[in-house]
């Protein structure tokens, strides 16, 4: 945890420091638009991405968000315009459709036995048809402002501060704290650090497995309707890539891609580094094409310094039989030791139980790495 | 289960392959069958073109054929012709998404006796006989940028939020619309083109760092049907309407709230139905192998239309205000 941390004290650093540079080289950057602007525009990154963290902390990954998004933008931008919901039941609509697709990848993780990759790139595309199927052939043109209230213009902010990025903070200070504190939180790292062991140790890896799909779900719900926000238009396109942003937001964030370790603080900060620099671009008069080369590289960065973590030989992390990463370093990986009263990461071939999840590759790796 | 799952795949091959060969055969042997290929379906511009070209047919006796893909992608474009060059249709119409990589698939289509045609987009390097244009690019280009001047009061500065970095037609456009700016108004000048891919979200967000890099900006350009409302939806949002000025290429239906509430000047356009109805004629024509005339009578909606080159033209922009937005659905 404390090298997870590591990670965010060196974001803060690169944030702080590209804030200054960009105050001092540009005269807007400090504008209350601009950061205005900033804020409302990482909001809905940053919202999917507490929970694309949860989840990717499990070992998993979620790649249908873009098209879960599409599918809950048409759904509630047509109950908008064609039904005149209003803001309340248009929210509920949007994290109801979100959730739903978000359980549904989670049962299909949990129980299909297949890795998530797999799973999501599947749903990616049946999301994306069902949302074709939706739009109907038209995009849908004119949509009220009836959820301006989550959106980018005057209407979405109070005291200056987009009601998107509050909400974001909010829901990331909520999901830390339940990831860092509340036993079932802790379970997701069990979970990533070693799911067979998991299971053993008496968690419940399913039902957590669906819970942090789910709840990914419910959050890209309230993401398309931040993206709704003043009106406007829903084209087909939307959402296309987005799950790409997202996982840029959670890596760069320090997520390990192979689940156990990172936090929520992380990927907020991770989106945030991507937002100032899309927008410096703009700011700065240079390239749009040059976002794409800095996003590019910050993500190598932050994997090479996880790989870097990881790759180190455990002894000079631990004792010999210490299990090298995620739950050596949580200083609560004993939570789940006390459900079977002993150490379950010492049974000697966890492979040979029945586990409802397929990590048996990682324990592999896990295992060569360790030998 | 290696057994069934290849016995299900011929199954299904064998299905999709009747269902492909049986569809044109269903209508009569001696119709011409006329294939449009946009560069994506089901997003509004192209879906308004089949409504046109479906028209068309019904007018002028032929099959209509519309196919494309769900993304914009070359490839599985290219994967589209193939398929239809193996039902031998008599006319293949394409709207390329990359106009090099359909150059091979096309010759093909060519050498098998299919009549080959471009309409939308072009493929200058390719065998097509003919290329249906909406506009040509000094008619896009000087309209966008005579409506912004005409707003902008003739002066100050503008920026353009385009779409696709590599897209062909927008870039011809923009090298119009600077040229013509520099030429004809001397005390306006373009401080940045930016590109936003074919997302209104991200489009809204680059117009409104637009506005706050140059806080004197009284101008934006919309290029594509994306970044159009986009760069309106910044204005509204930014609250700066009456004060930044804003001219898209866009669609009806998607700018009729900016353009009533004063962000968005105005649009432009051309008749994408009409566009459609002018590409299924063009296909039968050249079918038949006869040359257009220089103008030629297509229909009551499309009396004049200009053919030199082997290129037809279909006619002047099309500018949208808040005045004539209503008259158009799509």
């Amino acid at each position: 945890m404390s090298k997870t941390e590591g990670q965010e004290v060196v974001l803060i650093a690169v944030l702080v420091v590209l804030w200054l540079a960009l105050g001092f080289g540009t005269d807007t950057f400090f504008a209350a638009s601009n950061l205005q602007n900033i804020l409302a525009t990482v909001a809905p990154v940053t919202i999917i991405g507490i929970g694309m963290t949860a989840v990717i902390v499990t070992g998993g990954i979620d790649v249908s968000v873009g098209s879960a998004l599409a599918v809950v933008l048409v759904v509630v931008a047509k109950m908008v315009r064609d039904s005149g919901l209003t803001l309340v039941p248009a929210v509920i609509a949007g994290l109801v459709t979100g959730g739903v697709l978000g359980a549904l990848n989670g049962a299909l993780v949990a129980y299909g036995r297949v890795h998530a990759i797999i799973i999501t790139f599947g749903t990616l595309n049946i999301f994306r048809f069902v949302a074709l199927q939706i739009f109907d052939g038209k995009e849908v043109a004119g949509v009220p402002g009836t959820l301006e209230f989550l959106g980018g213009g005057t209407e979405g902010r109070s005291f200056g501060i987009p009601h998107s990025w509050l909400l974001a903070v909010l829901l990331a200070a909520g999901m830390w704290f339940y990831m860092r504190h509340a036993p079932t939180g802790r379970h997701l790292y069990a979970i990533g650090g070693n799911a067979p062991a998991a299971w053993l140790a008496g968690i419940r890896v399913n039902r957590r497995l669906v819970g942090v799909y789910a709840v990914t779900g419910i959050l890209v719900g309230l993401a398309a309707c931040c993206v709704i926000g003043g009106g406007g238009l829903v084209a087909q396109s939307a959402g296309t890539g987005l799950e790409l942003q997202v996982i840029a937001a959670v890596v760069i964030g320090g997520t390990s891609i192979l689940g156990g370790r990172g936090s929520v603080l992380g990927t907020v900060l991770g989106a945030l580094l991507v937002g100032t620099v899309t927008s410096a671009v703009t700011l700065l008069g240079w390239h749009s094409e040059l976002t794409a080369l800095f996003i590019g590289v910050f993500i190598l960065l932050a994997v090479g310094a996880d790989l870097g973590r990881v790759s180190r030989p455990p002894s000079a992390i631990a004792g010999p039989d210490a299990v090298p990463d995620a739950t050596a370093e949580t200083p609560k990986d004993n939570q789940y030791s006390r459900h079977s009263g002993g150490d379950a990461r010492n049974r000697p071939d966890p492979d040979s139980h029945r586990t409802g999840t397929p990590r048996h590759g990682q324990m592999r790796e896990r295992r060569r790495r360790r030998e | 289960m290696r057994a069934v799952i290849a016995i299900l795949l011929s199954v299904s091959l064998v299905v999709t392959g009747c269902s492909k060969k049986d569809q044109p055969a269903a209508g009569d042997q001696a119709r011409v069958k006329v294939a449009f290929v946009p560069k994506l379906q089901g997003i509004p511009y192209f879906e308004a073109m089949n409504t046109g070209g479906r028209k068309a047919a019904k007018d002028l006796g032929i099959d209509w054929i519309y196919k494309g893909g769900t993304t914009a992608d070359p490839g599985a474009q290219t994967e589209i012709l193939k398929s239809l060059i193996q039902q031998k249709v008599d006319v293949l119409v394409v709207a390329p998404n990359d106009p090099d990589s359909v150059v091979p698939v096309l010759a093909d289509a060519a050498s098998k006796g299919i009549k080959v045609l471009t309409s939308d987009t072009d493929a200058p390097n390719s065998v097509r006989e003919m290329f249906v244009n909406q506009a040509t690019a000094d008619g896009i280009g000087t309209a966008v940028v005579d409506s912004l001047m005409a707003a902008m009061n003739q002066r100050g500065k503008f920026a353009i939020v385009s779409c696709g970095q590599t897209a062909a037609n927008l870039n011809s456009w923009i090298d119009v619309q600077k040229r013509h700016a520099a030429a004809k108004y001397p005390n306006a000048t373009l401080v940045d083109t930016v590109y936003a891919g074919e997302d209104e979200a991200k489009a809204v967000s680059m117009a409104k760092d637009l506005m706050n890099a140059h806080p004197d900006l009284t101008g934006l350009i919309g290029q594509c049907t994306a970044s159009a409302p986009g760069v309106a939806k910044a204005v509204r949002e930014a609250g700066k309407i009456g004060k930044v000025f804003t001219v898209g290429v866009g669609t009806p239906n998607s700018m009729k709230p900016y353009l009533q509430d004063g962000s968005s000047s105005a649009a432009v356009l051309w008749d994408v139905e009409q566009l459609g109805y002018l590409t299924a004629w063009a296909g039968l024509k050249v079918k038949k192998g006869e040359q257009p005339q220089a103008t030629n009578n297509v229909s009551a909606k499309l009396p004049a239309v200009k053919y030199e080159g082997k290129m037809l033209l279909l006619g002047d922009p099309l500018k949208l205000s808040k005045d004539n937005v209503g008259d158009y659905d799509y």
